[in-house]
């Protein structure tokens, strides 16, 4: 459980905060309260009911605050009182916080209240407590009795921080000019008074410059696993050991907020009454939440829409071994399960030099010693140590738990001065592994067999030496920012972009609910491009290398099909072409070898006629499988024969020819006069997308992209 | 505790193999052919002695066959295998209604048909592959010769009626004639046209020829004239791929015959799918080449369970259907109708359809090259998930392959790698990753392990980096690290290097092995072939002496260190013995005792085995009970009876 906290926001509204000061174009109050905002909806996206806010107006037109008689405690008011903060609070902040008509309200008398406030909230119980005092110190303040007040923050064991609008900085290096006699003294006021009380001094530039610095969430892991790392089989065994170890994350993804499923609620239906309180008018869309219910079907010949519904009850678990299905009964549910027990065991050593990196397939843990345990852990070292002399690896068989599947672990020794531990990580097994096979890269094989090292696909040495150069070139030496040296990789400042820009946006947006949404930061795209100096430093490598390289783009327009048209022979050269010429059959499509056919009449073509004889020979045949198919039957075999044909005539520049026949398609579909309800088929070539040929597609076509999609949406 | 499958959810959208060709569906049908001729039959003995045995081609490429099957159905459930025999006295095709006995195809006999395997299927292609009576009344060649054109016509029509659409078609020639037609012209110029036919079908011919024990398997005789360099589903495989070698020399010995077709059919057991295809790789500004991306590791889950519904004739699937409705009018809601929302301060915070594929949105589909590290830069740490694999392609950009190649040398030689922003399609998140550069590996049988190409490894973000816990840490001194050197140098696994193909996914192989007993009404399997035990043996014999050594020194040099007691606090972590009845249980029973080399089993384990003898397990205490139960790796979870159960079945199984 993440501890208790406590914090309240004293935000200067005096009427000095509403100006514009040092050529921003936002008041002193906006700039403020991006701060403040920030650290607001921060705590608020935590959800967590024990992260409590309240929040005080100093220099207020009213005053309302506990001590309200006493005039030194004029001008402040309480906002907030602590409590967790939710979207309806921070409506009525964000309506609250305006620059007052006035300048009046004591600075250090906004403190005692806000001292005050956690002092009865918290009482004595155990909070992280918080004063965050954001103002520009153009007010008057009162230095009175402020040994006291420090003390209590000492004593209270409250977190003090001061943010202040144009605050001089050496630090940070923000000096204002010509600053005002009066805001000089305050300055010195709030820093003496933040030095007694143990708290942060900061200015607002700097303040705001870190919101940009995405915040990590610290989880705290607990352990995978708990048991023995351990070699040889202790039952049988008198030569096996056995090490208690403790085994815990070292990387794991971390997710972005996930968002969950609503529909508009149906206003008229239901009465204002059933509306959950927390939705206020005018703010956003009203949501109501999305349930899903599950039914099970099967398919029934002999029903109408070929499917039954049929009931829970009557269902079996079960798996599917290829098309068989296998039902398994309750009583040996975990039949299939194999048995395991926990542990660590060794299976063998390798050599880390010959450990192929890629082969790391989740993400990574670390394996410690049993806590508090001496022995183990000197043990374990023992074995870290020994594995890092002889630059070696341990594989082992790792269950985690009685009864879950084994994996197959790498162990790595891990030594820094002052930790030491084995990171682990899963390998593949047999089946995870893909065979795809490719050919070699250094080399080209031809079809007869022989090795050619020159060849348009493989690189000369001119091409070589360009690319060494150009590699060497863009070594990269990153600075983090501190001007460090980062001598890895720059994991530590990389941020998840996704998650932060997220986060954000919906951060955001409950502020702000109708402004659009923000682009991401510039640090979380940091690396998404390799830094000037090195590209510019580069360039003249880049240069060689491209025109060595000689890359060139290819049109978009001869993509595809065409190009292979000369690889359209065997292995031996032979030409089929010919031999098909001689065939004398083949000058009507066949209906059971149609796609070849169809094909081939095609490429033989020599004039238009041929061609649109084959599109209608094609469209016979589609039809009449439409019309012969029992159900669903021949739909698979329609759309292939409709992808081609569509495939072809786009490449042979005759969209028409397909578009006229697919218009002719479609009513006959639709007035059912290809046997029956065929309404189907029709949505499979929808979601086939083998609409009409549009103008993107082919420049021949007459037929524009809006026309195409009008018509399947007016299906 | 953490749930190690939590890849599992993570993957589903981003990692679904592309859809490449809009209309086709992407499923992969490969029907075998089979040549059953009195040469594929005859019997080849195995040339080792110490290895007897023997195998005929046939029955090597009916193994094949039934292996490739049985994998495809836990590695590609919802793809197609067949199985043709030609050459064969008999025939056996499907007319128009589905029904058997069509003379049209001569001598060819469909054995399995083209489809999703069913349980019956398995059993009766092992029964041909194994039992000799029905082998002799199905393989029983034709005196008659069979026309090549004809099987190739027969492949075409089934393919053609089962496999409608499919991306991806590949008939599998095992052969071991290289000239079926020798010079008649006829013959061969009918069998080219239908190959033609094939290959303007989408058909990839994959051929597995078989040399016989004097003649050599010639493909320019026949076999050249009727494969095709390309495939038009598939424009953007490289180039023709040779058949493997080694299976074309293999020596008369029917043994390596057969595990030298196996290691090359499992090599094309999946047809290549891109995970992304052309996305450009750049280098620096304006200058990018194009590349293909593979998902050649990817963990291997067994299906989930389903619903099967018992009411009819024989068990059926039961399809669940998911509806989404409102919760305030419990009326059905469209997909469209629905909106993503936030939680956020008690309320929902949305966006707009287009507002969230905007936030999501970090540039089009690209691999762009930040710059270079040392390889030694990547910590072997720094991973969260598989790689992918990316190959050149010249489709955008022509020159792709040298440009890609001369990288690939580079990086290899001097032992580079490269920092990438990586956006692998339309809207997926980028990550910062380390691309690597990846040799060619072959195996013993001269088949492609592993291909020569980069690999992308995601690194982890700051916000996926944990802190390291707290931890005792006393670093071992030297005699005590020399004595566990000994012990690791006894035991180095072949050629130092971990060989994922040795070890097959135990529980998903048992899955299935249960799946299939359960379907075919076979008996229990009895017990499982885990070949991820160690063996337990051989560590005995070879470092068992080592271990005694290492062991004697851990005590004396924790002896020396921590004092006599065995002293079991730690400098971090302080825990009162009565919070914790574990620790209390140490204080009796040092850890000492578990660390020493365990003589058969330490004090614990021996008093629970006098209880057990005594059948007083129960009078045991319930820490004892739990600390015996964690140290043999059982749950310690649950009522003391439950715990007294899990003991004494241990004791049983052991005896």
């Amino acid at each position: 459980m993440a501890e208790k906290e406590a914090t309240v926001y004293i935000v200067d509204v005096g009427k000095s905060m509403g100006e514009r000061r040092h050529g921003r174009h936002v008041t002193d109050l906006e700039w403020a309260m991006q701060y403040v905002w920030d650290r607001i909806t921060t705590t608020v996206g935590t959800g967590r009911k024990t992260a409590t806010v309240g929040v005080v107006a100093l220099r207020s037109d009213v005053t309302s605050n506990e001590l309200e008689e006493d005039p030194s405690f004029s001008n402040i008011s309480v906002i907030q009182n602590i409590g967790q903060f939710l979207m309806p609070d921070i409506r009525k902040l964000r309506d609250c916080i305006k620059p007052s008509q006035t300048n009046k309200g004591d600075a250090i008398s906004s403190i005692v209240i806000a001292i005050q406030m956690i002092s009865a909230y918290c009482k004595k119980l155990k909070y992280k407590r918080k004063i965050v005092l954001v103002t520009n110190g153009t007010g008057v303040m009162n230095s009175d009795g402020i040994d006291e007040i420090q003390k209590k923050i000492k004593d209270d064991n409250i977190e003090f921080a001061v943010i202040g609008a144009d605050f001089d900085d050496p630090e940070f290096g923000i000096k204002e000019e010509d600053k005002d006699s009066l805001k000089a003294k305050n300055e010195a006021l709030l820093h003496k008074f933040v030095e007694g009380s143990d708290g942060v001094y900061g200015t607002l530039e700097e303040a705001i410059a870190e919101l940009d610095i995405p915040r990590i969430k610290v989880t705290r892991s607990m352990p995978s696993f708990k048991g023995f790392l351990q070699l040889g089989d202790a039952s049988k065994y008198e030569t096996a050991f056995r090490i208690p170890v403790e085994r815990y994350f070292r990387t794991y993804v971390a997710k972005p907020p996930s968002a969950s499923s609503f529909a508009l609620r149906s206003g008229t239906q239901r009465e204002e009454g059933d509306a959950p309180a927390s939705q206020a008018p005018g703010e956003g869309e009203a949501l109501t939440t999305v349930r899903t219910s599950r039914t099970y079907q099967i398919s029934d010949e002999s029903a109408p829409g070929g499917k039954v519904d049929v009931e829970r009850d009557d269902l079996a678990k079960g798996y599917e071994y290829g098309r068989t299905a296998v039902h398994i009964s309750q009583t040996d549910e975990n039949i299939t399960n194999l048995e395991t027990f926990a542990g660590m065991e060794l299976i063998g050593f390798v050599q880390s030099d010959k450990f192929d990196r890629y082969l790391e397939m989740s993400n990574t843990n670390v394996i410690i010693p049993q806590r508090a345990n001496d022995k183990a852990s000197l043990a374990l070292s023992s074995f870290i140590h020994a594995l890092f002399e002889l630059e070696s690896y341990a594989v082992a068989r790792l269950v985690t738990k009685e009864a879950k599947p084994p994996m197959i672990v790498l162990l790595a020794p891990s030594i820094e001065p002052d930790y030491e531990c084995l990171i682990e990580l899963q390998l593949p097994f047999a089946e995870d592994v893909r065979s795809y096979r490719f050919p070699p890269l250094d080399k080209v094989v031809t079809v007869s067999g022989k090795i050619v090292t020159e060849h348009r696909n493989l690189p000369n040495d001119d091409l070589k030496d360009a690319m060494s150069q150009y590699v060497d070139s863009m070594e990269l030496d990153l600075k983090d920012d501190d001007g460090d040296t980062i001598p890895g990789l720059p994991i530590e400042e990389s941020f998840s972009p996704l998650l932060h820009r997220i986060d954000s946006a919906v951060r955001y947006r409950a502020v702000h609910p109708n402004d659009p949404i923000l682009e991401p930061s510039q640090r979380l795209t940091k690396f998404a491009n390799p830094p000037e100096d090195l590209v510019k430093k580069s360039s003249q490598y880049l240069e060689k290398l491209m025109s060595t390289a000689d890359v060139k783009k290819v049109p978009p327009k001869t993509k595809g099909r065409k190009r292979q048209r000369e690889t359209e022979k065997p292995l031996s050269g032979l030409d089929v072409d010919a031999l098909l010429f001689q065939e004398p059959k083949r000058s009507k499509i066949s209906a059971e070898n149609a796609v070849p056919e169809f094909k081939q009449m095609l490429s033989r073509a020599e004039s238009v006629d041929t061609i649109h004889d084959a599109v209608r020979q094609m469209s016979a045949i589609l039809e009449a499988q439409i019309k012969h198919s029992l159900g669903d039957a021949n739909y698979d075999r329609v759309v292939e024969g409709l992808g081609t044909m569509r495939e072809e005539l786009v490449d042979y520049e005759e969209p028409a020819l397909y578009n006229e026949f697919l218009r002719v398609l479609k009513g006959k579909v639709l007035s059912e006069e290809l046997g029956g309800d065929r309404r189907e088929l029709w949505w499979l070539v929808r979601k086939s997308k083998l609409g009409l040929i549009d103008q993107a597609t082919s420049e021949r076509s007459e037929v524009s992209e809006e026309e195409a999609k009008e018509f399947f949406s007016a299906a | 505790m953490a749930d190690d499958s939590y890849a599992r959810e993570e993957e589903g959208f981003e990692e679904e193999e592309l859809d490449e060709t809009s209309f086709r569906s992407v499923k992969d049908a490969v029907l075998f052919a089979i040549d059953v001729s009195s040469s594929m039959l005859k019997p080849r003995p195995s040339a080792d002695p110490k290895k007897p045995g023997e195998e005929s081609p046939a029955s090597a490429a009916l193994k094949c066959a039934y292996h490739l099957m049985q994998q495809r159905i836990i590695s590609n459930p919802h793809d197609m295998i067949g199985v043709l025999l030609y050459g064969t006295q008999s025939s056996k095709f499907y007319d128009e209604d589905g029904e058997s006995a069509d003379l049209s195809y001569p001598h060819c006999y469909l054995f399995t048909d083209l489809d999703i395997p069913s349980a019956q299927q398995v059993k009766e292609l092992r029964s041909l592959a194994e039992d000799e009576a029905v082998a002799r009344d199905i393989l029983k060649p034709s005196d008659e010769r069979v026309s090549m054109a004809n099987v190739l016509f027969c492949a075409n029509q089934i393919f053609t009626s089962k496999a409608p659409n499919f991306l991806s078609r590949r008939l599998f020639i095992v052969s071991d004639d290289d000239n079926p037609h020798g010079d008649n012209k006829s013959l061969r110029s009918a069998a080219t046209v239908r190959a033609r036919d094939l290959y303007d079908l989408g058909v990839t011919i994959e051929l597995f020829p078989i040399s016989r024990p004097d003649h050599e398997f010639d493909t320019s005789k026949f076999y050249d004239d009727i494969i095709y360099k390309t495939s038009p589903s598939d424009g953007e495989a490289p180039a023709y791929l040779q058949p493997d070698t080694n299976t074309s020399t293999a020596q008369g010995d029917g043994i390596s015959l057969l595990n030298s077709l196996l290691s090359s059919i499992n090599s094309r057991s999946v047809p290549r799918r891109s995970l992304f295809s052309n996305v450009p790789l750049e280098l620096g500004p304006n200058f990018k080449i194009s590349v293909n991306g593979y998902l050649l590791l990817k963990r291997q889950e067994p299906a989930r369970s389903c619903y099967v519904w018992l009411g009819g004739e024989t068990p059926q699937i039961a399809k669940g259907v998911t509806t989404q409705m409102a919760d305030d009018t419990a009326q059905a809601v469209e997909k469209s109708e629905i909106r993503k929302a936030y939680k956020f301060g008690g309320e929902q915070i949305s966006f707009t359809t287009e507002e969230q594929q905007a936030l999501r949105n970090f540039g089009d589909p690209v691999i762009r090259i930040i710059g270079f590290k040392p390889l030694s830069a990547l910590p072997i740490w720094a991973n969260v998930k598989h790689p992918s694999f990316i190959y050149p392609s010249e489709e955008d950009y022509i020159g792709s392959t040298r440009v890609f190649s001369a990288l690939h040398q580079k990086l290899l030689k001097d032992e580079k790698m490269a920092l990438v922003w990586f956006i692998p399609r339309k809207n997926s998140t980028p990550t910062l990753s380390a691309m690597i550069a990846g040799g060619e590996k072959i195996d013993e049988n001269g088949v492609q392990k592993v291909p020569p190409g980069m690999w992308i490894i995601p690194l982890p973000y700051a916000d996926d980096v944990r802190q390291n816990p707290e931890s005792t840490m006393n670093v071992a001194p030297e005699p005590l690290i020399d004595t566990m050197r000994a012990v690791i140098q006894q035991l180095q696994l072949p050629k130092a290097v971990y060989d994922p193909t040795k070890y097959p996914n135990p529980s998903l192989q048992w899955h299935y092995r249960i799946l299939q007993a359960l379907a075919l009404d076979e008996d229990h399997p009895g017990t499982p072939d885990d070949k991820t035990k160690p063996r337990y043996r051989q560590i005995d014999k070879r470092a068992g002496d080592y271990v005694l050594a290492w062991s004697e020194e851990l005590d004396a040099q924790s002896a020396k260190m921590f004092g006599g007691t065995a002293a079991t606090k730690s400098t971090l972590v302080k825990r009162g013995p009565k919070e914790n009845p574990e620790n209390a249980d140490n204080a009796r029973d040092p850890p000492a005792k578990r660390m020493k080399v365990e003589g058969g089993a330490s004090d614990l384990d021996d008093e629970v085995k006098r209880n057990f003898e005594k059948g007083t397990v129960s009078k045991l205490t319930m820490p004892i009970l739990k600390e015996f139960l964690t140290s043999h790796g059982r749950s310690p979870v649950g009522k003391k009876a439950d715990l007294v159960d899990r003991v004494e079945q241990y004791f049983e199984q052991k005896s």
